[in-house]
Protein backbone atom coordinates (compact mmCIF):
# COMPACT_ATOMS: atom_id res chain seq x y z
CA UNK A 1 0.00 0.00 0.00
CA UNK A 2 1.30 3.52 -1.57
CA UNK A 3 0.42 6.53 -2.59
CA UNK A 4 0.84 7.03 -6.31
CA UNK A 5 0.08 9.27 -8.94
CA UNK A 6 -3.81 8.53 -10.66
CA UNK A 7 -3.23 10.05 -14.22
CA UNK A 8 -6.85 10.96 -15.52
CA UNK A 9 -8.35 13.13 -18.50
CA UNK A 10 -11.46 15.14 -18.61
CA UNK A 11 -14.21 13.44 -20.98
CA UNK A 12 -14.20 15.02 -24.39
CA UNK A 13 -16.83 18.11 -25.35
CA UNK A 14 -20.09 16.07 -25.94
CA UNK A 15 -22.85 16.36 -27.75
CA UNK A 16 -25.66 17.85 -27.85
CA UNK A 17 -27.83 14.84 -26.53
CA UNK A 18 -25.11 14.49 -23.23
CA UNK A 19 -26.19 18.14 -23.21
CA UNK A 20 -29.58 17.89 -22.35
CA UNK A 21 -29.18 14.76 -20.35
CA UNK A 22 -27.32 16.60 -17.42
CA UNK A 23 -29.46 19.62 -17.97
CA UNK A 24 -31.98 16.77 -16.99
CA UNK A 25 -30.24 15.75 -14.18
CA UNK A 26 -29.43 18.91 -12.67
CA UNK A 27 -33.08 20.07 -12.94
CA UNK A 28 -34.00 16.43 -11.32
CA UNK A 29 -31.59 17.19 -8.68
CA UNK A 30 -33.00 20.48 -8.35
CA UNK A 31 -37.12 19.33 -8.55
CA UNK A 32 -35.44 16.69 -5.94
CA UNK A 33 -34.44 19.29 -3.16
CA UNK A 34 -37.25 21.75 -3.83
CA UNK A 35 -39.98 19.16 -3.07
CA UNK A 36 -38.07 17.37 -0.24
CA UNK A 37 -35.47 20.25 1.25
CA UNK A 38 -32.89 19.21 3.85
CA UNK A 39 -32.50 21.81 6.12
CA UNK A 40 -30.75 22.10 9.07
CA UNK A 41 -31.81 25.32 10.96
CA UNK A 42 -30.61 26.27 13.92
CA UNK A 43 -32.72 28.80 15.53
CA UNK A 44 -30.53 30.45 17.73
CA UNK A 45 -31.03 31.55 20.17
CA UNK A 46 -34.22 29.31 20.75
CA UNK A 47 -31.97 26.79 19.97
CA UNK A 48 -28.47 26.30 21.19
CA UNK A 49 -25.65 23.70 20.54
CA UNK A 50 -24.58 21.86 23.58
CA UNK A 51 -20.72 21.47 22.32
CA UNK A 52 -18.88 18.42 23.47
CA UNK A 53 -17.14 18.02 26.76
CA UNK A 54 -13.56 18.90 24.76
CA UNK A 55 -14.76 22.21 23.63
CA UNK A 56 -12.39 24.98 23.91
CA UNK A 57 -15.07 27.31 25.37
CA UNK A 58 -14.20 30.20 27.95
CA UNK A 59 -11.33 28.97 30.66
CA UNK A 60 -11.98 29.12 34.70
CA UNK A 61 -9.28 28.87 37.24
CA UNK A 62 -10.15 27.23 40.43
CA UNK A 63 -7.86 29.35 42.52
CA UNK A 64 -6.88 26.66 45.12
CA UNK A 65 -5.65 24.39 42.81
CA UNK A 66 -3.16 26.52 41.82
CA UNK A 67 0.39 27.00 42.65
CA UNK A 68 1.01 30.07 40.95
CA UNK A 69 3.66 29.29 38.57
CA UNK A 70 2.98 31.71 35.87
CA UNK A 71 3.44 28.83 33.20
CA UNK A 72 0.00 29.80 31.91
CA UNK A 73 1.20 33.35 31.19
CA UNK A 74 4.23 32.51 29.57
CA UNK A 75 2.17 30.19 27.20
CA UNK A 76 -0.37 32.41 26.47
CA UNK A 77 0.42 33.33 22.48
CA UNK A 78 -1.62 36.52 22.35
CA UNK A 79 -0.52 37.82 25.88
CA UNK A 80 -3.85 37.11 27.23
CA UNK A 81 -3.14 35.92 30.60
CA UNK A 82 -1.05 38.28 33.04
CA UNK A 83 -0.31 37.44 36.41
CA UNK A 84 -1.42 39.57 39.79
CA UNK A 85 -0.16 39.56 42.84
CA UNK A 86 -2.48 39.86 45.85
CA UNK A 87 -2.47 39.90 49.83
CA UNK A 88 -4.06 37.09 51.07
CA UNK A 89 -4.04 35.29 54.60
CA UNK A 90 -1.78 32.27 54.60
CA UNK A 91 -3.33 29.48 56.01
CA UNK A 92 -0.01 28.26 58.08
CA UNK A 93 -0.19 31.86 59.79
CA UNK A 94 -3.09 33.19 59.79
CA UNK A 95 -2.25 36.66 61.26
CA UNK A 96 0.43 37.35 58.88
CA UNK A 97 -1.24 38.19 55.34
CA UNK A 98 1.07 36.90 52.05
CA UNK A 99 1.99 37.22 49.10
CA UNK A 100 0.43 35.11 46.50
CA UNK A 101 0.50 35.63 42.50
CA UNK A 102 -2.44 34.75 40.23
CA UNK A 103 -3.50 34.39 36.67
CA UNK A 104 -6.20 37.04 35.32
CA UNK A 105 -7.38 36.65 31.68
CA UNK A 106 -8.27 39.58 29.52
CA UNK A 107 -11.19 38.21 27.17
CA UNK A 108 -10.34 40.84 24.67
CA UNK A 109 -7.34 39.27 23.85
CA UNK A 110 -7.95 35.37 24.15
CA UNK A 111 -8.13 33.38 20.72
CA UNK A 112 -8.81 30.28 22.95
CA UNK A 113 -5.70 28.65 21.97
CA UNK A 114 -6.00 26.18 25.05
CA UNK A 115 -2.45 26.32 25.56
CA UNK A 116 -2.73 27.70 29.26
CA UNK A 117 -5.20 24.91 30.25
CA UNK A 118 -2.93 22.48 28.83
CA UNK A 119 0.14 23.83 30.39
CA UNK A 120 -1.26 23.98 33.94
CA UNK A 121 0.52 21.32 35.91
CA UNK A 122 -2.25 21.06 38.86
CA UNK A 123 -5.31 21.50 36.31
CA UNK A 124 -6.11 24.57 37.94
CA UNK A 125 -7.73 25.67 34.71
CA UNK A 126 -10.24 24.33 32.52
CA UNK A 127 -12.22 24.99 29.72
CA UNK A 128 -16.57 25.44 29.88
CA UNK A 129 -17.88 24.24 26.84
CA UNK A 130 -19.56 27.47 25.59
CA UNK A 131 -18.08 30.67 24.08
CA UNK A 132 -20.98 32.57 23.07
CA UNK A 133 -21.17 34.86 26.16
CA UNK A 134 -21.82 38.84 25.35
CA UNK A 135 -20.65 41.84 27.10
CA UNK A 136 -21.77 45.52 27.38
CA UNK A 137 -18.75 47.06 26.79
CA UNK A 138 -14.71 46.04 26.38
CA UNK A 139 -14.03 47.32 30.02
CA UNK A 140 -16.06 44.09 31.26
CA UNK A 141 -13.90 41.54 29.12
CA UNK A 142 -10.55 41.96 31.54
CA UNK A 143 -11.60 39.38 34.49
CA UNK A 144 -10.23 40.22 37.61
CA UNK A 145 -9.27 37.36 39.96
CA UNK A 146 -13.45 36.99 41.54
CA UNK A 147 -14.81 36.74 37.78
CA UNK A 148 -12.37 34.29 36.69
CA UNK A 149 -12.96 31.96 39.44
CA UNK A 150 -17.01 32.04 38.62
CA UNK A 151 -18.46 30.56 35.12
CA UNK A 152 -20.18 33.32 33.43
CA UNK A 153 -23.55 33.32 33.12
CA UNK A 154 -24.73 31.45 30.45
CA UNK A 155 -27.78 33.26 29.34
CA UNK A 156 -27.92 31.25 26.05
CA UNK A 157 -29.26 28.49 28.52
CA UNK A 158 -31.84 30.28 30.42
CA UNK A 159 -34.11 30.63 26.64
CA UNK A 160 -33.02 28.43 24.45
CA UNK A 161 -33.19 24.72 23.71
CA UNK A 162 -29.74 22.81 23.61
CA UNK A 163 -29.74 20.46 20.76
CA UNK A 164 -26.93 18.40 20.21
CA UNK A 165 -25.31 18.55 16.46
CA UNK A 166 -24.45 14.96 15.07
CA UNK A 167 -23.35 13.85 11.53
CA UNK A 168 -25.74 11.42 9.75
CA UNK A 169 -25.05 9.30 6.84
CA UNK A 170 -27.69 10.76 5.20
CA UNK A 171 -28.53 13.77 6.26
CA UNK A 172 -25.39 15.55 7.26
CA UNK A 173 -25.09 17.80 10.08
CA UNK A 174 -28.49 17.38 11.94
CA UNK A 175 -29.71 18.36 15.24
CA UNK A 176 -31.10 16.50 18.40
CA UNK A 177 -32.63 17.98 20.98
CA UNK A 178 -30.70 16.88 24.20
CA UNK A 179 -33.02 15.90 26.99
CA UNK A 180 -33.14 17.35 30.85
CA UNK A 181 -29.91 16.79 32.37
CA UNK A 182 -28.62 14.91 29.04
CA UNK B 1 3.86 63.92 -23.52
CA UNK B 2 7.24 62.57 -22.56
CA UNK B 3 6.10 59.82 -20.24
CA UNK B 4 6.85 62.19 -17.40
CA UNK B 5 3.86 64.18 -15.19
CA UNK B 6 5.61 66.82 -12.93
CA UNK B 7 3.98 66.68 -9.51
CA UNK B 8 5.46 66.25 -5.60
CA UNK B 9 6.09 63.20 -4.69
CA UNK B 10 8.29 60.80 -6.11
CA UNK B 11 12.22 61.45 -7.08
CA UNK B 12 13.91 64.39 -8.41
CA UNK B 13 15.07 64.95 -12.08
CA UNK B 14 17.78 67.28 -13.63
CA UNK B 15 15.52 70.67 -12.50
CA UNK B 16 15.45 69.24 -9.26
CA UNK B 17 11.81 68.43 -9.73
CA UNK B 18 10.07 66.15 -8.53
CA UNK B 19 8.52 63.22 -11.61
CA UNK B 20 6.81 60.46 -11.51
CA UNK B 21 7.76 58.03 -14.36
CA UNK B 22 4.27 56.96 -15.86
CA UNK B 23 3.62 55.22 -19.15
CA UNK B 24 0.71 55.67 -21.73
CA UNK B 25 -1.58 53.09 -22.37
CA UNK B 26 -2.15 51.63 -26.14
CA UNK B 27 -5.14 52.96 -27.40
CA UNK B 28 -8.38 52.17 -26.63
CA UNK B 29 -6.99 49.68 -23.50
CA UNK B 30 -8.77 50.78 -20.64
CA UNK B 31 -7.72 49.52 -16.77
CA UNK B 32 -9.59 47.44 -14.99
CA UNK B 33 -9.02 47.59 -11.03
CA UNK B 34 -10.72 44.41 -9.97
CA UNK B 35 -10.74 44.51 -6.08
CA UNK B 36 -8.91 44.84 -3.44
CA UNK B 37 -12.22 44.71 -1.71
CA UNK B 38 -12.75 41.00 -1.29
CA UNK B 39 -12.96 40.00 -5.12
CA UNK B 40 -12.66 36.43 -3.52
CA UNK B 41 -11.60 34.74 -0.30
CA UNK B 42 -9.82 38.02 0.49
CA UNK B 43 -8.47 41.69 -0.48
CA UNK B 44 -5.81 41.70 -3.26
CA UNK B 45 -5.97 43.04 -6.67
CA UNK B 46 -6.13 42.10 -10.08
CA UNK B 47 -4.88 45.17 -12.33
CA UNK B 48 -6.56 44.05 -16.01
CA UNK B 49 -6.01 46.21 -19.15
CA UNK B 50 -8.82 45.38 -21.59
CA UNK B 51 -9.10 45.83 -25.31
CA UNK B 52 -13.23 45.81 -25.72
CA UNK B 53 -13.83 43.27 -23.83
CA UNK B 54 -11.21 41.00 -23.98
CA UNK B 55 -7.91 41.57 -21.31
CA UNK B 56 -4.58 42.11 -22.77
CA UNK B 57 -2.65 42.32 -19.54
CA UNK B 58 -3.11 41.29 -16.27
CA UNK B 59 -1.05 42.15 -13.09
CA UNK B 60 -1.95 40.43 -9.61
CA UNK B 61 -1.29 43.01 -7.12
CA UNK B 62 -0.67 41.38 -3.70
CA UNK B 63 0.04 42.21 -0.25
CA UNK B 64 -2.77 43.87 1.12
CA UNK B 65 -3.29 41.21 4.18
CA UNK B 66 0.29 40.86 4.71
CA UNK B 67 0.89 40.53 8.60
CA UNK B 68 4.40 40.11 8.90
CA UNK B 69 3.83 36.51 9.73
CA UNK B 70 7.56 35.55 9.22
CA UNK B 71 8.96 38.41 11.75
CA UNK B 72 5.90 37.81 14.35
CA UNK B 73 7.31 34.43 14.10
CA UNK B 74 10.82 35.36 15.43
CA UNK B 75 9.63 36.88 18.27
CA UNK B 76 7.46 34.56 20.25
CA UNK B 77 9.26 31.46 21.35
CA UNK B 78 8.92 28.02 19.52
CA UNK B 79 5.75 26.91 20.12
CA UNK B 80 3.15 30.09 19.93
CA UNK B 81 3.68 30.81 16.53
CA UNK B 82 1.96 27.86 15.85
CA UNK B 83 -1.97 29.27 16.65
CA UNK B 84 -0.10 32.45 14.66
CA UNK B 85 0.39 30.71 11.70
CA UNK B 86 -2.68 29.36 11.67
CA UNK B 87 -3.91 31.90 10.56
CA UNK B 88 -2.76 32.42 7.16
CA UNK B 89 -5.20 29.67 6.00
CA UNK B 90 -7.68 29.48 9.16
CA UNK B 91 -9.54 26.70 6.94
CA UNK B 92 -6.35 24.60 6.63
CA UNK B 93 -5.02 25.15 10.31
CA UNK B 94 -3.48 21.93 10.32
CA UNK B 95 -2.01 21.72 6.91
CA UNK B 96 -0.12 25.30 6.86
CA UNK B 97 1.02 24.62 10.57
CA UNK B 98 2.44 21.07 10.59
CA UNK B 99 5.37 21.68 8.76
CA UNK B 100 6.65 24.29 11.25
CA UNK B 101 6.23 22.00 13.96
CA UNK B 102 8.01 19.11 12.10
CA UNK B 103 10.87 21.58 11.47
CA UNK B 104 10.65 22.29 14.92
CA UNK B 105 11.02 18.94 15.90
CA UNK B 106 13.98 18.25 13.68
CA UNK B 107 15.92 20.59 15.71
CA UNK B 108 14.92 19.38 18.79
CA UNK B 109 15.82 15.70 17.68
CA UNK B 110 11.94 14.79 18.60
CA UNK B 111 9.62 12.77 17.03
CA UNK B 112 5.81 12.33 17.26
CA UNK B 113 4.99 8.62 18.11
CA UNK B 114 3.06 6.64 15.37
CA UNK B 115 -0.36 7.14 17.06
CA UNK B 116 0.24 10.67 16.68
CA UNK B 117 1.25 10.60 12.87
CA UNK B 118 -1.83 9.35 12.40
CA UNK B 119 -3.66 11.72 14.37
CA UNK B 120 -2.00 14.47 12.59
CA UNK B 121 -2.69 13.12 8.52
CA UNK B 122 -6.58 12.33 10.32
CA UNK B 123 -6.80 15.78 10.73
CA UNK B 124 -4.63 17.31 7.92
CA UNK B 125 -7.30 15.39 5.08
CA UNK B 126 -9.75 16.41 7.40
CA UNK B 127 -8.81 20.17 6.74
CA UNK B 128 -8.20 19.52 3.22
CA UNK B 129 -11.43 18.56 2.34
CA UNK B 130 -12.67 21.40 4.39
CA UNK B 131 -10.39 23.63 2.39
CA UNK B 132 -11.67 22.34 -1.01
CA UNK B 133 -15.34 22.71 0.02
CA UNK B 134 -14.41 26.34 0.92
CA UNK B 135 -12.59 27.11 -2.13
CA UNK B 136 -15.61 25.42 -4.03
CA UNK B 137 -18.37 27.59 -2.72
CA UNK B 138 -16.47 30.79 -3.85
CA UNK B 139 -16.15 28.95 -7.36
CA UNK B 140 -19.54 28.58 -7.31
CA UNK B 141 -20.37 31.94 -6.45
CA UNK B 142 -18.29 33.49 -8.59
CA UNK B 143 -20.03 31.53 -11.38
CA UNK B 144 -23.28 33.03 -10.36
CA UNK B 145 -24.14 29.38 -9.14
CA UNK B 146 -25.24 30.45 -5.42
CA UNK B 147 -26.23 26.85 -4.89
CA UNK B 148 -23.27 25.40 -4.73
CA UNK B 149 -22.31 28.34 -2.49
CA UNK B 150 -25.12 27.03 -0.41
CA UNK B 151 -23.92 22.88 -0.67
CA UNK B 152 -20.33 23.38 -0.01
CA UNK B 153 -20.34 25.92 3.01
CA UNK B 154 -23.13 23.74 4.53
CA UNK B 155 -21.23 20.13 3.94
CA UNK B 156 -18.07 22.19 4.72
CA UNK B 157 -19.70 22.13 7.95
CA UNK B 158 -19.57 18.58 8.74
CA UNK B 159 -16.05 18.46 8.50
CA UNK B 160 -15.59 21.30 10.90
CA UNK B 161 -17.71 19.58 13.29
CA UNK B 162 -15.36 16.49 12.88
CA UNK B 163 -12.46 18.60 13.43
CA UNK B 164 -14.70 20.41 16.35
CA UNK B 165 -14.90 17.22 17.87
CA UNK B 166 -11.13 16.08 17.71
CA UNK B 167 -9.53 19.07 18.78
CA UNK B 168 -11.70 21.12 20.45
CA UNK B 169 -12.05 23.65 17.87
CA UNK B 170 -13.88 24.67 14.81
CA UNK B 171 -11.22 25.79 12.84
CA UNK B 172 -8.20 27.10 15.09
CA UNK B 173 -7.10 23.67 16.17
CA UNK B 174 -3.36 24.72 17.04
CA UNK B 175 -3.48 20.70 17.15
CA UNK B 176 0.37 19.69 16.34
CA UNK B 177 3.04 20.84 19.18
CA UNK B 178 6.31 19.30 18.52
CA UNK B 179 7.00 15.70 19.39
CA UNK B 180 3.10 15.02 19.24
CA UNK B 181 -0.14 16.24 19.15
CA UNK B 182 -2.50 17.79 22.04
CA UNK B 183 -5.83 15.42 21.85
CA UNK B 184 -6.61 11.71 20.86
CA UNK B 185 -9.61 10.82 19.67
CA UNK B 186 -12.70 11.18 21.23
CA UNK B 187 -15.23 8.65 22.29
CA UNK B 188 -17.21 7.90 19.34
CA UNK B 189 -15.15 9.86 16.86
CA UNK B 190 -14.68 6.87 14.42
CA UNK B 191 -18.31 6.19 13.51
CA UNK B 192 -18.70 9.71 13.58
CA UNK B 193 -16.07 10.03 10.95
CA UNK B 194 -17.53 7.15 8.89
CA UNK B 195 -20.59 8.69 8.76
CA UNK B 196 -19.41 11.66 7.75
CA UNK B 197 -17.52 9.81 4.28
CA UNK B 198 -20.39 7.98 3.65
CA UNK B 199 -22.38 11.39 3.55
CA UNK B 200 -20.13 13.40 1.07
CA UNK B 201 -19.30 10.43 -0.87
CA UNK B 202 -22.88 10.41 -1.92
CA UNK B 203 -22.86 14.20 -2.11
CA UNK B 204 -19.99 14.22 -4.56
CA UNK B 205 -22.50 12.40 -6.86
CA UNK B 206 -24.43 14.95 -6.33
CA UNK B 207 -22.01 17.60 -6.91
CA UNK B 208 -21.32 15.84 -10.01
CA UNK B 209 -24.74 16.39 -11.09
CA UNK B 210 -25.60 19.56 -10.32
CA UNK B 211 -22.20 20.86 -10.95
CA UNK B 212 -19.62 19.45 -12.76
CA UNK B 213 -21.52 18.19 -15.47
CA UNK B 214 -23.88 21.00 -15.52
CA UNK B 215 -24.22 22.08 -19.34
CA UNK B 216 -23.66 26.08 -17.88
CA UNK B 217 -20.59 25.58 -15.54
CA UNK B 218 -19.01 22.93 -17.93
CA UNK B 219 -18.97 25.70 -20.85
CA UNK B 220 -17.74 28.38 -18.41
CA UNK B 221 -14.52 25.99 -17.47
CA UNK B 222 -13.24 24.50 -20.53
CA UNK B 223 -10.78 25.44 -22.07
CA UNK B 224 -10.95 28.41 -19.99
CA UNK B 225 -7.54 29.70 -18.34
CA UNK B 226 -5.47 26.90 -19.82
CA UNK B 227 -2.07 26.76 -18.01
CA UNK B 228 0.00 24.45 -20.25
CA UNK B 229 2.74 21.83 -18.42
CA UNK B 230 5.74 23.20 -19.68
CA UNK B 231 4.42 27.34 -18.15
CA UNK B 232 3.43 26.04 -14.96
CA UNK B 233 6.59 24.46 -14.42
CA UNK B 234 8.34 27.19 -15.25
CA UNK B 235 6.12 29.79 -13.19
CA UNK B 236 6.83 26.88 -10.14
CA UNK B 237 3.19 26.03 -9.44
CA UNK B 238 1.96 24.39 -7.48
CA UNK B 239 -0.95 22.23 -5.75
CA UNK B 240 -3.99 21.10 -7.80
CA UNK B 241 -3.20 24.04 -9.76
CA UNK B 242 -0.22 22.53 -11.12
CA UNK B 243 -1.78 18.73 -11.20
CA UNK B 244 -4.73 20.40 -13.25
CA UNK B 245 -1.51 21.24 -15.86
CA UNK B 246 -0.22 17.86 -16.12
CA UNK B 247 2.47 18.30 -13.39
CA UNK B 248 3.37 15.24 -11.33
CA UNK B 249 3.76 16.92 -8.01
CA UNK B 250 3.02 15.91 -4.69
CA UNK B 251 4.70 16.22 -1.39
CA UNK B 252 2.96 13.73 0.01
CA UNK B 253 4.19 11.31 -2.82
CA UNK B 254 7.85 12.84 -3.85
CA UNK B 255 9.03 13.26 0.10
CA UNK B 256 6.45 11.37 2.07
CA UNK B 257 5.71 12.72 5.64
CA UNK B 258 4.06 11.41 8.64
CA UNK B 259 2.44 8.64 8.11
CA UNK B 260 1.58 9.26 4.41
CA UNK B 261 3.51 6.47 2.54
CA UNK B 262 1.56 3.52 4.67
CA UNK B 263 -1.65 4.79 3.40
CA UNK B 264 -3.33 3.56 -0.12
CA UNK B 265 -4.38 6.82 -2.20
CA UNK B 266 -3.96 7.97 -4.91
CA UNK B 267 -2.81 11.75 -6.06
CA UNK B 268 -5.10 12.74 -9.16
CA UNK B 269 -3.11 14.25 -11.85
CA UNK B 270 -5.47 16.03 -15.44
CA UNK B 271 -3.25 16.88 -17.82
CA UNK B 272 -5.97 19.59 -20.05
CA UNK B 273 -5.12 22.59 -17.79
CA UNK B 274 -7.94 24.24 -17.70
CA UNK B 275 -10.21 25.38 -14.94
CA UNK B 276 -12.47 22.46 -15.41
CA UNK B 277 -8.99 19.84 -15.01
CA UNK B 278 -8.54 22.14 -11.79
CA UNK B 279 -11.61 21.65 -10.45
CA UNK B 280 -11.32 17.47 -10.79
CA UNK B 281 -8.14 17.42 -9.56
CA UNK B 282 -10.36 19.18 -6.41
CA UNK B 283 -12.90 16.82 -6.36
CA UNK B 284 -10.90 13.55 -6.96
CA UNK B 285 -8.66 14.65 -3.98
CA UNK B 286 -11.95 15.08 -1.67
CA UNK B 287 -12.34 11.81 -2.99
CA UNK B 288 -9.19 10.47 -1.92
CA UNK B 289 -9.11 12.45 1.00
CA UNK B 290 -12.17 10.45 2.09
CA UNK B 291 -10.49 7.67 1.78
CA UNK B 292 -7.79 8.20 3.89
CA UNK B 293 -10.14 9.04 6.96
CA UNK B 294 -11.45 5.97 6.88
CA UNK B 295 -8.00 4.37 6.95
CA UNK B 296 -6.73 6.36 9.81
CA UNK B 297 -9.40 5.99 11.84
CA UNK B 298 -9.39 2.31 10.71
CA UNK B 299 -6.13 1.99 12.21
CA UNK B 300 -6.78 4.47 15.05
CA UNK B 301 -9.77 2.39 16.20
CA UNK B 302 -7.87 -0.86 16.08
CA UNK B 303 -4.60 -0.23 17.95
CA UNK B 304 -4.40 0.52 21.18
CA UNK B 305 -4.12 4.22 22.58
CA UNK B 306 -0.24 5.24 23.50
CA UNK B 307 0.81 7.95 24.56
CA UNK B 308 0.67 11.19 21.80
CA UNK B 309 3.67 12.78 22.41
CA UNK B 310 7.18 11.69 21.88
CA UNK B 311 8.93 9.60 24.65
CA UNK B 312 11.45 11.98 25.91
CA UNK B 313 8.62 14.36 26.57
CA UNK B 314 6.60 11.37 28.09
CA UNK B 315 9.36 10.72 30.52
CA UNK B 316 8.76 13.79 31.94
CA UNK B 317 5.23 13.50 32.62
CA UNK B 318 3.96 13.69 36.19
CA UNK B 319 1.41 11.58 37.36
CA UNK B 320 -1.34 13.86 36.98
CA UNK B 321 -0.25 14.44 33.05
CA UNK B 322 -0.21 10.78 32.81
CA UNK B 323 -3.75 10.16 34.38
CA UNK B 324 -5.26 13.15 31.98
CA UNK B 325 -3.72 11.36 28.88
CA UNK B 326 -5.23 7.52 29.94
CA UNK B 327 -8.82 9.49 30.95
CA UNK B 328 -9.15 12.11 28.96
CA UNK B 329 -6.89 11.33 25.71
CA UNK B 330 -5.47 15.22 26.37
CA UNK B 331 -1.95 15.68 26.01
CA UNK B 332 -0.61 18.17 28.57
CA UNK B 333 2.15 20.92 27.88
CA UNK B 334 4.91 21.01 30.17
CA UNK B 335 5.90 24.71 31.40
CA UNK B 336 9.31 24.95 29.79
CA UNK B 337 7.75 24.56 26.61
CA UNK B 338 6.68 28.06 27.20
CA UNK B 339 10.24 29.46 26.69
CA UNK B 340 12.06 26.42 25.49
CA UNK B 341 15.50 26.13 23.65
CA UNK B 342 16.35 24.19 20.63
CA UNK B 343 19.63 23.72 19.64
CA UNK B 344 21.06 26.05 16.66
CA UNK B 345 20.56 24.44 13.56
CA UNK B 346 18.52 24.57 10.22
CA UNK B 347 15.59 23.01 9.07
CA UNK B 348 13.09 22.35 6.38
CA UNK B 349 9.60 21.71 6.24
CA UNK B 350 7.77 20.74 3.49
CA UNK B 351 3.81 19.29 3.66
CA UNK B 352 1.19 19.58 0.97
CA UNK B 353 -1.31 21.51 2.20
CA UNK B 354 -5.12 21.86 0.52
CA UNK B 355 -3.76 24.71 -2.15
CA UNK B 356 -0.36 22.66 -2.49
CA UNK B 357 2.93 22.90 -1.20
CA UNK B 358 4.39 24.76 2.01
CA UNK B 359 8.23 24.92 3.05
CA UNK B 360 9.20 26.28 6.38
CA UNK B 361 12.65 27.19 6.75
CA UNK B 362 13.40 27.67 10.41
CA UNK B 363 17.03 28.07 11.72
CA UNK B 364 17.42 28.57 15.23
CA UNK B 365 20.90 30.00 17.08
CA UNK B 366 20.21 27.65 20.39
CA UNK B 367 18.17 30.89 21.93
CA UNK B 368 14.06 30.89 23.06
CA UNK B 369 13.01 32.56 20.10
CA UNK B 370 13.97 31.11 16.41
CA UNK B 371 16.23 33.44 14.54
CA UNK B 372 14.49 32.92 11.28
CA UNK B 373 11.14 31.58 10.11
CA UNK B 374 11.04 31.73 5.78
CA UNK B 375 7.63 31.00 4.50
CA UNK B 376 6.90 29.97 1.10
CA UNK B 377 3.33 29.00 0.78
CA UNK B 378 1.03 27.83 -1.95
CA UNK B 379 -0.77 30.56 -2.41
CA UNK B 380 2.31 33.37 -3.22
CA UNK B 381 3.49 30.91 -5.49
CA UNK B 382 0.20 30.46 -7.40
CA UNK B 383 -0.13 34.23 -7.66
CA UNK B 384 1.87 34.58 -10.67
CA UNK B 385 -0.84 32.75 -12.66
CA UNK B 386 -2.99 34.93 -12.79
CA UNK B 387 -0.52 36.99 -15.52
CA UNK B 388 -0.92 34.23 -17.66
CA UNK B 389 -4.23 32.54 -17.19
CA UNK B 390 -6.08 35.79 -17.98
CA UNK B 391 -4.63 37.05 -20.55
CA UNK B 392 -6.59 36.23 -24.23
CA UNK B 393 -10.28 35.57 -22.06
CA UNK B 394 -13.05 37.89 -21.45
CA UNK B 395 -13.73 39.55 -18.50
CA UNK B 396 -16.65 37.46 -17.80
CA UNK B 397 -14.19 34.63 -17.64
CA UNK B 398 -12.16 36.31 -14.92
CA UNK B 399 -13.70 35.28 -11.95
CA UNK B 400 -13.79 31.54 -12.97
CA UNK B 401 -10.21 31.45 -13.51
CA UNK B 402 -10.35 33.10 -10.36
CA UNK B 403 -11.88 30.77 -8.70
CA UNK B 404 -10.44 27.64 -10.05
CA UNK B 405 -6.58 28.91 -9.52
CA UNK B 406 -8.30 28.74 -5.60
CA UNK B 407 -6.01 31.96 -5.05
CA UNK B 408 -6.37 32.39 -0.97
CA UNK B 409 -4.78 36.34 -0.29
CA UNK B 410 -4.15 35.89 3.39
CA UNK B 411 -2.19 32.77 2.81
CA UNK B 412 -0.24 34.37 0.27
CA UNK B 413 0.65 37.62 1.68
CA UNK B 414 1.42 35.72 5.29
S1 LIG C 1 -6.61 30.11 25.67
FE1 LIG C 1 -4.70 30.71 24.69
S2 LIG C 1 -4.94 32.89 24.30
FE2 LIG C 1 -6.51 32.35 25.80
S3 LIG C 1 -5.57 32.78 27.76
FE3 LIG C 1 -5.19 30.61 27.30
S4 LIG C 1 -3.18 30.58 26.34
FE4 LIG C 1 -3.92 32.70 26.27
S1 LIG D 1 -0.33 27.42 35.24
FE1 LIG D 1 -1.95 26.79 36.65
S2 LIG D 1 -0.92 26.64 38.63
FE2 LIG D 1 0.44 27.83 37.31
S3 LIG D 1 -0.13 29.96 37.71
FE3 LIG D 1 -1.34 29.28 35.94
S4 LIG D 1 -3.26 28.59 36.86
FE4 LIG D 1 -1.79 28.71 38.52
Amino acid sequence: MAPRIGLKSLEKRRTLIDGVRSNLHVLAIGVKYFVNPRRMTLVYPKEYPRLSEGYRGFIILEKKKCISCAACARICPSAAMKMIRVMEPDPKHPEKPRMKQYPVINYQRCIFCGYCVDVCPTEALYHVNYHDVVYDNLAEMFWDLDTFQKEPEYKTALEGRPVRIMVHEELGLIKVPVGEGG
Amino acid sequence: MSGEVRVYGGWRDDLGLKVIPTRRLARDVYEVFIGPQHPGSGHMRIIIRVDGDVIVEADPDIGYVHRTMEKLGEIRGWIKPIPLFERMAIHDACNITLPYVRAVEKLMGVEAPLRAKYLRVLLCEINRIAAHLYGFAIFGVFLGHSTMYMWAMGDREVFIQLAEELTGARLTHSYPIPGGVRRDIPQGFPDMARRAVKYMRKRLEEYRKIFLDNPVIRSRLEDVGVIPKRLAAELGIVGPNARGSGIQYDVRIIEPYEVYDELDFEVPVYTEGDALARTYVRVEEIRQSLRIIEQVVEWLEKKPREPIVDESIYKKYPPLHKKILESQGRAKLLPWMATMKVPAGRAIGRGETGRGEIIYYVESDGGMNPYRVRIVTPSARNAIAFKYALPGHRVMDLPAIYGSLDYFPPEADR
